[in-house]
């Protein structure tokens, strides 16, 4: 076997996009120089309604931008299909892009039904008005059906574990020197330190991720939410209390934090345990209360709802909180904890320390964005109306409050999971919680970056991953900010 | 240097202008063939609603029409120089020098983080280049103008520091310091209270006058513009529909907008038999969904189809009048004084037993120095004194006093969201003054309710307008099934004349009128029997007032509702009350039946607030009695009566008692209270003070 170049046999399109960009990148700063050395463009209105600027200069900057813009990604996109159709015969770039397909089918089918029905979809129909929303959206969308394709093994090419000899930091592209039959010939981003295939361990890492943060972010807006919304519209003692103690939180130095809750000798006494057993209470008692607000007019529907839905809260809870039986199980005492023929999933206990920590120093900043919303939110009329007519004071805050602040806090969710996976990138750096050959982008760094000097490729491909995504939630939040705030 | 004098010809000339805004989706036109001229030294009023436009023709005098707004027609000349064609410096140079605007918002237009007196320094330093010891001087001179106490203190000290009223007073001082020729006022007296604003009022007229300053006056408030304008210009979605001298067009109207808006406005020495509002049908046109032909069609009681709506109208001149125009085609054929038909005379409904007894309540409040650990000194608020009144079964009591008097809180013990600290309300002969709401029975709560003030913030945005009245309906436990409920619902909405289909909106797609309506619905969910209505029309404008107000009255009448009116507008008190009940700095000064308040003897606080309230009417002659200074703020009220600072007829009280004692309530008339020391004979001379002139 050969081994593979970037771009194999589609390298002729290389200096074109090379050129597109160079165009770009001049017209760009052009465009920028010029708006601030020529007058304003004085606009004419046409009989027919519409505008034309009079200014040619400041059109012909445009349209260049525009059309350097626009060949930049017909270009990206000639990569991605020639690739698709040609496999490796078109390099590495062909054969990633024909490795994600699935990705792609699966982004071009939510593009289409979503652009399609945009106008029935409320706000994240409205996001497909913004481009830059749209841009954002794509790129979170790719890392997600990344990370559930990965897990099902549609994109890897190789076992993120498996090592195979002859193949350790060898470069992008490189052949396997032993092909055995069904193996992929390509390591395609290159080998590791450990002589493991990088992109797969990119892919892979890509699952964690998707899995985490999403789920860490939302259990700590429900710690944020439950406990932010008292203190905003209660006020007094009870907020001094609970803000004092979100402030002792994020005075704490976070890296410190994590470091002191994977210590053995503080995961031993069963300090993570308890964390998470006080944590994921919160998203039961805001289930409860949620709906026992809402539907305590009408019991005989009330009551069923209740049982029901806590019911099947209170069995994920224990799920999430007991391993083998024990809620906590230390070397002194142990408290009993769900048998394990009723137990749904066992959390490892590294990957539980990191999803108890990202809840605890995340949740501190929802909830002080909660209670200030509550506390603008209060003074509306509708809350003295529903004051005025006897709401019990959940009600009002969950039903009345919460729903009327939900603009900043999508904003603020979105964002938050950034923050998220950067953290989840950092724990994984420091080598916390998770196990030592986990795929995820911290590891992976991390073990890349010994070596960095020497070899880039290890380090480089989980470092864009995690940019990307990061990138990808904060266009994406930008974009709902935006249209969030028209109409 | 004087502005004026090498120009003479009208100051401002705007023809035929037109201004839109653009959008992603389409072209708005805000503002279509709209022309008006200011000469030197005069005021020329433009009234409209909101969304009429009339802030935008002002935004277009600025050029400041933001990104998306653009001028598509017509020109507007500055002093003979068409503003459009002059450079961003030259407009620089114009803008708060030769043309000076005043906003609504006075604290919004000053600098929270800037000393007023470097602020006013700061416009001749700009625009003139001069000193800062010239500036200063000038300032000084501007703020005693203005009639500000203390003017050096006033200059060192920060825009909060002050009340609303004197911040509005340095924002004309402001405007005033480049002797402007032209001074446009946005609203300017809206956000403020109704004798504070008479007091801004008069002294803008006495301004105009002193430095000969020609203004364009924009306002909502008819009668605001009678007080101040030589000329007025009525607007209606976008266009001039009628201009003139103010005499012309207040006793000669010759568009039919122009009358219905009269029509609308309940005026204080008219009575609500013989002159009764008359709601203009239908609601105003959103901008892109204007109609053909005449913009006012829809609504218009002359329409004539074919012929109103067939093409463009022009305006008009009135022959006769000394410009004064109108964009009417049938103005000539329309008796103008043909009388208003009487609609069907509804039966008052009788006044009947007691249902609310206040017997000197009192709500005070304990406000701690040092909100963080408590302790230190505590201040007491005393937001209601001594509050006692009566109100029976279908009646309607006005409470009427400023911000700060007291009536919010008053509404907030009788809600049960705060207990008083002493005294007693009895509903149906319960105490209730200590009950909060979390203990009262759904019965009392449903029947004690509140219509809000604030249209656009009494209903929860984010759920379906049907949904809120049903978790009323479940609150109050009417009904026995969903299925029960959402029938109540639809019939509560029939009843605020809601089409059934507005149940599954959303608020947002609702107007203000039609959102303060779901609120009274939401208010009547429990068959209430009390309602207290907090300035229910005050945020809306005037030809939705008078809809809203006769349901209300529709509805008080077929349920017998007592309805507590909290208001500050005496115009509209006087129109649907039956007794008023003044309130000063939490002390009930006057109370009595409506008749009784508004004719002498008055307590001398109601004399004034009558004095201040603007009125829409040529021929009615009013007494000017304007009162010196603020209300003093609750926390550190002055001693003995609570008037006593701002009092012209403190003299005629012998002693100085009204600086030591509170009065005392004296009975005038049968059930005609007034909390004053004022011996019975000085009431009695007393004159009143609205007198409708002799034909």
């Amino acid at each position: 076997m050969e081994p593979l170049t970037w771009t194999g046999s589609i390298a002729f399109l290389n200096p074109l996009l090379a050129l597109a960009l160079g165009l770009m990148a001049l017209s760009i700063v052009v465009w920028m120089l010029a708006s601030i050395v020529l007058p304003e463009d004085q606009m004419t209105v046409n009989p027919d309604g519409t505008l034309t600027s009079s200014s040619s200069v400041r059109n012909l900057i445009q349209a260049a931008l525009r059309y350097s813009f626009l060949a930049s990604v017909a270009l990206a996109v000639a990569y991605i299909v020639l690739g698709i159709v040609m496999g490796t015969s078109a390099g590495i770039i062909g054969a990633i892009a024909q490795q994600f397909l699935p990705v792609w089918l699966s982004l071009i089918i939510l593009y289409a039904m979503s652009i399609a029905f945009k106008r029935k979809l409320g706000l994240y129909g409205k996001l497909f008005d913004s481009p830059i929303g749209m841009i954002g959206f794509g790129l979170v969308m790719f890392w997600v059906f990344t990370g559930i394709f990965g897990a099902l093994d549609l994109i890897v090419t190789h076992d993120p574990l498996a090592q195979i000899s002859g193949m350790k930091n060898k470069v992008p592209g490189t052949p396997l020197p032993n092909l055995e039959d069904g193996q992929y010939a390509w390591y395609l981003l290159g080998g590791d330190n450990l002589a493991r295939d990088v992109f797969s361990r990119m892919v892979k890492g890509a699952w964690i991720v998707v899995q985490i943060a999403p789920l860490a972010t939302m259990f700590a807006f429900m710690v944020g939410i439950t406990l932010g919304l008292p203190a905003g519209y209660y006020g007094g003692r009870l907020d001094t209390l609970l803000s004092f103690l979100a402030n002792l939180i994020l005075a704490f130095p976070v890296i410190l934090l994590f470091y002191l809750l994977v210590t053995p000798e503080i995961v031993a006494t069963g300090v993570p345990n308890y964390m998470a057993a006080v944590l994921f209470i919160f998203p039961i008692i805001f289930l409860g209360v949620l709906l026992n607000s809402r539907y305590y007019t009408r019991p005989n529907f009330r009551t069923p709802l209740l049982i029901g839905v806590l019911g099947v809260a209170l069995w994920l809870y224990l799920s999430l909180i007991s391993t083998g039986g024990y809620i906590i199980n230390t070397d002194s005492y142990s408290i009993w904890g769900l048998p394990t023929y009723l137990d749904l999933f066992n959390i490892p206990g590294g990957i539980l320390v990191v999803f108890v920590s990202v809840v605890f120093v995340n949740s501190p900043t929802v909830f002080r964005i909660v209670r200030g919303l509550a506390l603008d939110i209060k003074t509306r009329d509708y809350v003295a109306a529903a004051q005025t007519r006897g709401e019990g004071p959940w009600y009002i805050m969950l039903w009345e409050i919460l729903p009327n602040a939900r603009g900043p806090l999508i904003v603020d969710f979105c964002l938050r999971i950034g923050y998220t996976t950067i953290l989840l990138g950092t724990l994984g750096f420091f080598g916390l919680g998770l196990p030592p050959e986990s795929p995820d982008w911290g590891s992976t760094i991390n073990e890349g970056r010994k070596l960095l000097s020497i070899y880039l490729h290890p380090a480089l491909p989980p470092a864009l991953a995690l940019l990307s995504l990061v990138l990808g939630l904060n266009l994406l939040a930008d974009g709902l900010r935006e249209e969030s705030l028209k109409d | 240097m004087n502005k004026l004098a090498d120009y003479d010809g009208p100051i401002l000339e705007i023809d035929k202008l037109s201004i839109s805004f653009f959008t992603r989706l389409r072209e708005i036109p805000a503002v279509m063939d709209f022309s008006v001229s200011v000469q030197p030294g005069e005021a020329v009023g433009l009234v409209g609603e909101s969304g009429c436009g009339k802030s935008t023709v002002a935004l277009g005098v600025m050029q400041d029409l933001g990104k998306n707004g653009r001028i598509v027609g017509g020109t507007i000349k500055f002093k003979g120089r068409d503003l459009s064609e002059m450079t961003t410096e030259e407009l620089r140079d114009i803008r708060g020098n030769e043309i000076a605007m005043i906003y609504q918002e006075p604290m919004a237009s000053l600098n929270p983080a800037m000393k007023i007196g470097k602020q006013l320094m700061e416009v001749p330093m700009i625009h003139e280049g001069v000193g800062a010891e010239e500036a200063y001087a000038r300032a000084l001179e501007v703020v005693t103008d203005v009639r500000l106490p203390d003017p050096e203190r006033m200059l060192n000290s920060f825009p909060h520091q002050l009340s609303g009223g004197q911040q509005q007073r340095i924002v004309i001082a402001m405007a005033l310091m480049s002797k402007p020729a032209l001074l446009i006022l946005d609203e300017p007296t809206t956000a403020l209270d109704v004798t504070v604003e008479a007091a801004v009022v008069e002294l803008v007229k006495d301004l105009g006058k002193k430095y000969g300053t020609s203004m364009l006056f924009i306002s909502h408030n008819l009668g605001l513009v009678l007080e101040t304008c030589d000329r007025l210009c009525v607007m209606y979605s976008g266009e001039a529909v009628e201009r003139g001298s103010i005499h012309d067009v207040f006793d000669e109207m010759q568009h039919p907008y122009t009358q219905a808006l009269f029509r609308s406005i309940p005026l204080p020495g008219a009575d609500k038999n013989s002159r009764p509002l008359v709601a203009i049908p239908g609601n105003f046109p959103l901008p892109h969904e204007r109609p053909p032909g005449c913009n006012f069609g829809p609504r218009c009681d002359y329409f004539e189809e074919g012929r109103c709506d067939a093409k463009d109208i022009l305006m008009e001149a009135v022959p006769g009048n000394d410009r004064h125009h109108t964009r009417c085609l049938k103005f000539q054929e329309i008796d103008w004084n043909a009388p208003i038909t009487v609609g069907e005379q509804k039966e008052k409904g009788e006044i009947g037993r007691t249902v609310l007894k206040m017997d000197n309540l009192k709500k005070y409040y304990e406000v701690a120095a040092n909100a963080l650990f408590g302790g230190g000194e505590t201040k007491v608020v005393k937001a209601n004194e001594t509050l006692s009144f009566e109100a029976h079964e279908s009646e309607t009591l006005a409470i009427v006093g400023e911000s700060g008097c007291g009536k919010s809180t008053f509404a907030k013990v009788l809600m049960g969201l705060e207990t008083a600290t002493d005294g007693q309300i009895l509903l149906d002969n319960r105490n209730i003054e200590d009950v909060p709401i979390e203990e009262r029975d759904a019965k009392t709560v449903g029947e004690v309710q509140m219509v809000f003030q604030n249209p656009f913030d009494t209903l929860n945005p984010s759920m379906t307008v049907g949904r809120q009245i049903i978790r009323a309906l479940e609150i109050f436990g009417v009904g026995d099934s969903e299925a029960d409920r959402k029938k109540r619902m639809l019939e509560l909405l029939d009843l605020v004349k809601l089409p059934r289909a507005f149940a599954d909106r959303m608020p947002r797609q609702l107007s203000g009128g039609q959102k303060q309506r779901v609120g009274i619905a939401r208010a009547f969910a429990g068959d209430a029997r009390i309602v207290v209505a907090d300035e229910p029309v005050s945020a809306l404008d005037v030809s939705v007032q008078a809809a809203v107000t006769d349901l209300l009255m529709e509805i008080q009448r077929e349920h017998k509702t007592t309805l507590l009116f909290i208001s500050h507008d005496l115009s509209i008190v006087r129109y649907l009350s039956d007794r008023v009940m003044v309130m000063y700095l939490g002390h009930v000064v006057e109370l009595g039946t409506t008749d009784q308040v508004f004719a002498p003897p008055y307590h001398p606080y109601t004399e004034a607030l009558l004095s201040a309230v603007p009125i829409a009417d040529t021929s009615i002659e009013k007494q000017h009695i304007v009162l010196e200074g603020d209300i003093p703020s609750a926390m550190n009220p002055p001693p003995g009566c609570p008037f006593q600072t701002r009092c012209r007829w403190k003299s005629e009280v012998p002693d100085g008692r009204c600086e030591s004692h509170v009065p005392p309530v004296q009975t005038l008339a049968d059930g005609h209270q007034v909390k004053c020391h004022l011996a019975e004979d000085i009431l009695a001379k007393m004159e009143p003070v609205i007198k409708i002139a002799a034909e």
